[in-house]
């Protein structure tokens, strides 16, 4: 029995060592190796500028830096209001990368509301362009339409001029002129020098957010990829029946049916702030694109196809998010969350995921945009507009694209003009009279 | 106080158990704490420490009854077993009718020892026997859509208790595996112990050290030479993330269903390949309705056997599910669309947009070493054309 007994015991300490032994099981992180950082392109070198007088070109109520959807949008909304507007445009023409970008689908024009059913949700000054365009058969299919550029560039010099903007083309903001914290205009360069606007609100609708940079405001910066859409013409002689025609993918249709537009993601992670990767990507992007027409054209079938344009603005998708007083989530997005602040409800156009689903384009709800969300965190007199105002990056595919820019735009603009007619700060703006003043000027709140 | 014991004399412990084991066997969206009453089980949980030779800390419940089994006979079945209260409702109906049961041997006993053995050697051949496990699998039909691999497994519960009717009682006396481990660690007590109660039954001891040799050897034969005769598996359906290796999991994994039921993204389903028997019932990831979230280890926490071993949520870029495949031909960027949703979804940056030379499309391009198969892009693709290959 001993040798039994030892023999039992022995199983038993060790096998209850073993147990206490063996460690506790779990399957641990490995430390991240920490990797060089990206090199930023800065030079050293720097030279003082002498100081000089400005002239000063204009005292106005509001400005507005910068023409494309959303400055565009802005200008006229302020100067429905009464206030007296100008607006800088540093190309030749309105509406930004929608007409000279050649992004011409107007996304996100619909969305799911609480009832479940699928409704459109760009109203306002959006809505009006949108109709116009529709009007002069220059726009096909109602979800998300896709415009001609050059109707476009009419329809938005007209509603300018109709309103009463003072129009600057060619001009370029450069820097802000400061008080403190508070922005007391903007100088511009143009073919007639440099110059001041002295104004009580400006609306930056810059979409890479230079005057809040110049501001000193807090921002995110985001690397995202830049393209460069082209057009094809004669798209209507492409011939079918040639032997070893096969079918191509080239670009959507647009109101013009011998005309295709062709969009290009183009490269990951690029810096749009940074001229020489922007000069880079555009002789680099051009030629790509002479070549891949040229490939077509020796296809058969498409020998009649030519390259009809290509962009005269590259498309840099995103590059810096303001920190404003609301960040807008995603999660927000998602639940119909309201905002006692709206101005404006835009749509979705493409799949996102939420809480590890997936919720398709066709499933997805509407969503109110907050004034909070344009209002920056440090500067005064100050409202951005476009895709660089408040929102969380996982939200970016929404909030860049031309139908949340025209609302924001139109949000901004009709705030700073009435702010300038009530005499109030952008801060303490009684958000109760602009939606009403919004309403009024067509929006839709929900 | 008095009346707190008198409640609690009253109160019936094993019932009480069978309430809470019910609650957590349920698809009651209870999380982390679903299927909770089998880390009790102190068979499955040796057969677990064995087979991975490691332990979690929840493995300690299991540790105190088996404690408690060492100095009160049968513990586990007098005070917690769920099984072992429908078995005793049905014997006590049947008393003194049905066939009398004491000449068949304690075939319980030699399950565990030789399960346990074989565990040792890397397969726990009767861990699927645990009453634990009969028990939650029965609930497994409360959350899943009616197959014949789920038919089988609700099906164990019914036929434990209905064994019980023309033989009262046999269930638990002689074939349940963790009475029977109960009933050795009582012999291996009174060894240990040298308690003789009736010093004439000490040639039956000794032939129970005979059997037990022989029932061991046969269990660590079992262990060794089963696992070249599973084929090792070729994997053909998606684990969870940090399970063991398919032969391994299929035989660990005791189809308790508490993964699938705690998955906050329902993405666990059971897996049902008619040509792999041994793989019937294991969770498999399908991601029609979400993805693996990049901060989550619900299925790790809850499982009881360690088939998915218990794994941080930092460390989850490093546990493979799959790899994603791209159907490039139908992506909407080669049709020159705007769309950027793969590499935007990935936690991982395992989605990169490469520019093919002499090109204007770009293509998105996964990087291997770094995709761990989560699904995220699966689930946002527009036009649906990646999926997750095992």
């Amino acid at each position: 029995m001993k040798r039994r007994s030892f023999l039992s015991n022995l199983v038993l300490t060790s096998g209850s060592l073993a147990l206490g032994a063996s460690c506790s099981r779990k399957i641990e992180p490995i430390p991240a190796a920490s990797g060089p950082k990206t090199a930023v392109s800065e030079q050293g070198n720097t030279i003082l500028e002498p100081s000089r007088q400005i002239p000063i070109l204009a005292e106005t109520d509001v400005l507005v830096i910068g023409g494309g959807p959303a400055g565009t949008a802005a200008a006229i909304a302020a100067s429905r209001t009464g206030a007296e507007t100008y607006l800088v445009e540093r190309y030749n023409h309105l509406g930004g990368l929608w007409t000279g970008g050649l992004v011409l689908p107007l996304l996100s024009t619909h969305a799911v509301d609480k009832k479940q059913r699928t409704r459109q949700v760009i109203y306002g000054l959006g809505g009006e362009m949108s109709q116009r365009l529709k009007d002069l058969g220059m726009s096909i299919s109602e979800v998300d339409p896709v415009v001609d550029p050059e109707a476009a560039k009419y329809v938005l010099d007209e509603m300018i001029l109709e309103s009463g903007v003072k129009m600057l083309y060619h001009t370029w903001a450069t820097n802000v002129i400061m008080d403190d914290n508070m922005v007391k205009g903007v100088f511009v360069e143009s073919k007639s020098g440099r110059m001041a606007i002295l104004a009580k609100v400006v609306v930056d609708c810059t979409g890479d957010g230079d005057i809040f940079h110049w501001a000193g405001e807090q921002y995110d910066e985001m690397q995202y990829h830049i393209g460069l859409v082209h057009r094809l013409g004669n798209i209507d002689r492409i011939d079918p029946a040639k032997p070893g025609y096969v079918d191509k993918h080239i670009g959507g249709p647009t109101p013009i049916p011998s005309v295709n537009w062709v969009n290009m993601h183009g490269l990951d992670n690029q810096d749009g702030l940074d001229v020489i990767n922007l000069s880079r990507l555009q002789q680099e992007y051009r030629r790509e694109i002479w070549e891949s027409v040229e490939d077509l054209r020796k296809t058969p079938g498409y020998e009649k196809v030519f390259l009809l344009d290509t962009a005269s603005q590259i498309g840099v998708r995103m590059s810096r998010i303001v920190d404003a007083e609301y960040r807008l989530t995603l999660e927000d997005t998602m639940t119909y969350k309201e905002f006692d602040d709206a101005i404006g409800i835009s749509g979705a156009w493409t799949t996102m995921l939420y809480k590890g689903k997936r919720i398709p384009r066709e499933e997805r709800p509407l969503w109110q945009i907050p004034y909070r969300s344009l209002l920056p965190k440090k500067t005064e007199n100050l409202l951005v507009a476009g895709r660089c105002f408040c929102f969380e990056r996982a939200l970016v595919e929404d909030t860049r694209i031309i139908g949340t820019c025209l609302i924001t735009g139109h949000g901004a603009g009709a705030a700073a003009g009435l702010a300038v007619r009530e005499g109030q700060e952008l801060r303490n703006l009684d958000t109760g009279k602009l939606k009403e003043l919004l309403l009024k000027q067509g929006a839709w709140l929900g | 106080m008095a009346w707190l014991k008198r409640l609690f004399n009253k109160t019936d412990t094993r019932s009480l158990f069978l309430l809470l084991s019910i609650l957590f066997a349920l698809p009651l969206g209870w999380g982390a704490m679903s299927g909770m009453s089998i880390w009790f089980s102190p068979f499955i949980m040796l057969n677990s420490v064995f087979v991975l030779k490691s332990a979690v800390w929840l493995n300690i419940l299991a540790v105190i009854v088996l404690i408690l089994a060492f100095w009160r006979k049968r513990w586990f079945c007098r005070n917690m077993c769920p099984l072992g209260w429908g078995c005793d409702l049905i014997s006590s109906s049947r008393k003194g009718r049905g066939y009398p049961i004491k000449k068949i041997p304690p075939l319980g006993k030699w399950l565990a020892i030789s399960s346990l053995v074989a565990a040792l050697a890397g397969i726990p051949i009767f861990i699927l026997l645990d009453p634990m496990s009969i028990f939650n699998s029965f609930f497994v039909i409360f959350s899943q859509k009616l197959a014949f691999p789920i038919l089988l497994s609700f099906s164990g519960l019914p036929l434990v208790l209905a064994i019980n009717l023309p033989f009262p009682g046999i269930w638990c006396s002689k074939l349940c595996p963790l009475g029977g481990l109960q009933d050795e660690l009582i012999s291996v007590r009174d060894l240990i112990l040298g308690k003789q109660r009736q010093p004439k039954r000490i040639h039956s001891i000794r032939s129970t050290g005979r059997r037990l040799f022989l029932v061991s050897g046969a269990g660590l034969l079992a262990g060794l030479l089963l696992p070249s005769f599973i084929k090792p598996a070729k994997k053909s359906y998606l684990q969870p993330p940090g399970s063991l290796p398919a032969d391994r999991f299929n035989t660990l994994c005791i189809r308790c269903g508490s993964c699938i039921k705690s998955c906050p993204t329902d993405i666990l389903k059971h897996h049902m390949d008619p040509s792999e028997l041994l793989s019937w019932m294991v969770p498999e990831i399908s991601f029609k309705e979400g993805y693996c979230l990049e901060n989550c280890n619900v299925c790790s926490q809850v499982c009881p056997s360690g088939a998915i071993i218990l794994f941080d949520r930092e460390a989850k870029k490093h546990l493979f599910i799959g790899r994603a495949e791209i159907g490039l031909s139908r992506c909407l960027l080669s049709e020159n669309k705007e769309c950027d949703r793969c590499k935007a979804a990935c936690s991982y940056d395992a989605i990169l947009m490469e520019q093919n030379e002499g090109s204007l499309q770009t293509l998105p391009v996964v990087i291997p070493e770094k995709c761990v198969g989560c699904g995220a892009c699966v689930l946002i693709c527009p036009p649906g054309v990646i999926e997750i290959v095992p």
